[in-house]
């Protein structure tokens, strides 16, 4: 060791023994209740890392199982993983349907910088679901999972209820872009609805609001990925166009119809072999009326999202501020908020604040009429697809809304080698018919 | 059709839960919100025990903004302020004005029947006919005088910018340092977050001084060795809290201490040995905010707490089971 060594280590020895309490120490025993920290903690860039590792053989591993192995047991177990690692370890962040916030807020302002390790997540599950189908929601998102547990009791739920609801994941994804987009909130987190669980810790209401969604959960299967997902929209897209997707039968249907109420989320297209059942002409009708309609629907999205601008601006922080400063009671009986004091301590000018919140509510104004467009657009192309009657032979996944969970899979009786039927499944065709 | 209710049923809440969340966005912070951080000094004002003094009467000098109080052997109250010094006899009647040149921050009664008056940069000695005595400039350009004390020979001043105790003669002359971080000596320096720093001549002739940062009062020998210090950080009223405390203190005439605070504004007495005896007053006798309650003894037990808030001087007097 070297003297300046020796050196050092004897000041490090001794600052440490006579290193006395600068302050006393705060004395927090007098009815002071200390605020809750933040969870999760920083995480160690190379923990990070591990946590990309994992979706990514997750993924993999799910989609080898949906697609080559077709064991929906092996799904459970996977999903089970899952609810455990990104859900109870890793205590719901970083999350992939969150990350939507992130990119969007890096896109769309000049001064964030989206971690390498959210724009991973964001995109990883949609690549795999452009090769090979919502294979994440199957068993790697821990929403699903922890939801999949609960759902004892589907009911099935008609096209128009599930169109209908089907409809509140596009406004709240397009509500979360407008707000990152504006750096106002990132509500996709502040509705999390698990996160809670999965931290033991939140607060009353969002434990209530988790409890409410998994007991109406035990009758409509995964309320959160069908009806309020926003990431799930995404999904839908990608797997819409995905390259390879599961399928209930692995050889040809044999028309059995076993498969017919297996799927608990109503993700099955049943065969529709009757070509244009309300008539040609009045389904001819019918498509001319609503690809007319959609231009207006987009028109008349954007004119409602305009007006609908200054309610939007008002959850941002800034607008949120000048407003409690032009209507807080100046008078001294009220405490003046916190958020008013941290203002005027901060020497901020008033006017700058204004000239800020103008600019905030000109993006808002432009982002409403944008995320007002792309509602009625969805509505549009929802009308269409709702009338739209396909022909097709076989009991198939609807590629967007099916979860490729595998459940169906196992109500299929042929086998894929021989492509004969399973005579244990054979008997329950029997019993059935 | 028991289906079908289980099924409306599980819609409705799921839109409830819509409802709520639409709700709580657009709606659910247009409250002021409570700041999660905020120390809560409400409930701990209101905490505090019944006090055993009472006030019995106040003095309103003519003085603006009044800072410091002294009182000397035959009963008189001297106040300084904003430009000046009044004097008072024990019954409140004025005996003396004089104006001083700027505002005094400190006050001192001296053995010898003089004044020894802090002035922001600088300290003077005064007669209590207003003839000025001697005048020194503070030490240091960084020099905030806080606080003065006097021996029949010696003068104390507490400087809370260089956090020192400066020990002067009559004339001026600087002699001495006092309670400069010294390891060798054991003397762990003053932690003076705040122009609150005082210092004060025990009736047996010691030199005290409030290291308001550490929470503790700390007696000094005339050759700057520190001999004992007491003062517990505590929220209870038993000890001083708030990031420097107390702001004041003086001596009774059997050598207890009183102490004044600010944050939790209240006057307590300890004993000579430190040991919690009295609460003189609560925060609900003080204006909330008020800092810088200077104290003086009265001659007959009573306690003299200058409050600059509604700048009076307010006399306390023990209850009598005390």
């Amino acid at each position: 060791m070297t003297n300046s060594g020796i050196d050092m280590t004897a000041s490090l020895f001794t600052n440490f023994c006579f290193a006395i309490q600068r302050f006393p120490k705060p004395e927090f025993e007098s009815g002071y209740i200390e605020p809750e920290t933040l969870l999760p903690l920083p995480r160690g860039e190379m923990l990070a890392w591990l946590d990309v590792a994992v979706l990514i053989l997750a993924l993999s591993l799910a989609s080898w199982l949906i697609l080559k192995k077709r064991s929906r047991m092996g799904v459970f177990w996977l999903s089970l993983f899952s609810l455990v690692y990104f859900g109870f370890y890793r205590q719901g962040c970083v999350c992939s349907i969150g990350a939507i916030q992130n990119v969007t807020l890096g896109i769309f302002t000049g001064n964030y910088t989206v971690p390498l390790v959210a724009l991973i997540f964001f995109l990883a599950p949609l690549i795999f679901t452009l090769l090979f189908g919502r294979t994440f929601c199957a068993a790697v998102c821990p929403f699903g999972a922890l939801q999949d547990m609960v759902a004892v009791k589907p009911m099935r739920m008609g096209a128009s209820l599930n169109a209908l609801l089907g409809m509140i994941p596009y406004l709240y994804l397009g509500m979360a872009i407008l707000f990152a987009a504006t750096a106002t909130d990132f509500i996709i987190c502040r509705y999390d609805p698990f996160v809670g669980i999965f931290r033991l810790n939140s607060s009353f209401g969002m434990f209530l609001f988790a409890g409410i969604l998994l007991v109406s959960g035990i009758f409509i299967a995964r309320p959160y990925c069908r009806f309020l997902c926003p990431y799930g929209v995404l999904l839908n897209w990608m797997s819409r166009l995905s390259w390879k997707h599961m399928t209930i039968t692995p050889a040809e249907c044999i028309q059995c119809r076993l498969c017919e109420n297996s799927c608990p989320y109503d993700a099955i297209d049943y065969p529709q072999t009757k070509k244009d059942p309300i008539g040609r002409r009045k389904q001819v009708n019918r498509m001319i009326l609503l690809v007319v309609l959609l231009p207006l629907l987009i028109v008349g999205g954007a004119w409602m999202g305009g007006l609908l601008h200054q309610t939007f601006a008002g959850v941002n922080p800034k607008v949120k501020l000048v407003r409690m400063l032009l209507t807080t009671d100046a008078s001294k009986d009220k405490p003046e908020p916190p958020e008013i004091a941290a203002f005027r301590s901060s020497g901020i000018p008033q006017t700058q604040l204004m000239a800020e919140v103008a600019a905030i509510e000109r993006d808002f104004l432009i982002g409403s009429r944008i995320f007002g467009g792309f509602i009625g657009l969805a509505f549009g192309l929802t009308l269409i697809g709702l009338i739209r009657t396909p022909y097709r032979t076989d009991y198939i996944p609807n590629r967007g809304s099916c979860f490729s969970c595998g459940k169906c899979m196992d109500y299929c009786p042929v086998e894929s080698k021989s492509c004969t039927v399973n005579t244990e499944v054979s008997q329950r065709i029997t019993e059935n018919l | 059709m028991k289906q079908k209710i289980i099924l409306i049923l599980a819609i409705a809440i799921f839109f409830a839960l819509i409802a709520w969340m639409i709700g709580d966005l657009f709606t659910g912070n247009s409250e002021p919100q409570k700041n999660p951080f905020d120390y809560g000094m409400k409930a701990l004002r209101d905490a505090d025990s019944i006090p055993d003094f009472t006030e019995a009467v106040s003095l309103k000098p003519t003085l603006s903004e009044i800072t410091s109080i002294s009182t000397g052997t035959d009963g008189r109250i001297y106040i300084a302020g904003r430009g000046g010094v009044e004097i008072f006899n024990s019954s409140g009647h004025i005996l003396n004005r004089f104006t001083i040149p700027g505002n005094a921050t400190c006050l001192s009664y001296m053995p010898d029947g003089n004044l020894a008056i802090g002035i922001e940069d600088h300290v003077e000695l005064w007669s209590p006919s207003g003839v000025l005595i001697a005048a020194w400039p503070a030490a240091d350009t960084a020099s905030v005088i806080t606080g003065v004390a006097a021996t029949p020979a010696l003068i104390y001043v507490a400087d809370a910018g260089k956090k020192i105790v400066y020990q002067y003669n009559r004339d001026g002359k600087l002699l001495a340092k006092i309670g400069e971080k010294d390891p060798v000596r054991k003397i762990p320096g003053f932690i003076i977050p705040s122009p609150y720093f005082d210092v004060a001549i025990s009736p047996a002739g010691d030199l005290w001084v409030a290291n308001t940062g550490r929470h503790k009062l700390e007696k000094y020998g005339s050759d700057g060795s520190l001999l004992i210090s007491w003062g517990e950080t505590s929220m209870a009223v038993e000890g001083f809290t708030g990031c420097c405390n107390p702001s004041h203190f003086t001596f009774l005439r059997n050598g207890s201490f009183v102490t004044s605070e600010k944050g939790i504004e209240r006057v307590k007495v300890y004993s000579p040995e430190g040991v919690f005896q009295f609460l003189v007053a609560g925060s609900e006798s003080f204006d909330e905010g008020t800092r810088g309650l200077d104290l003086a003894a009265g001659l007959n037990g009573g306690i003299l707490v200058l409050d600059p808030s509604r700048n009076l001087i307010r006399i306390f007097l023990p209850n009598k089971k005390n």
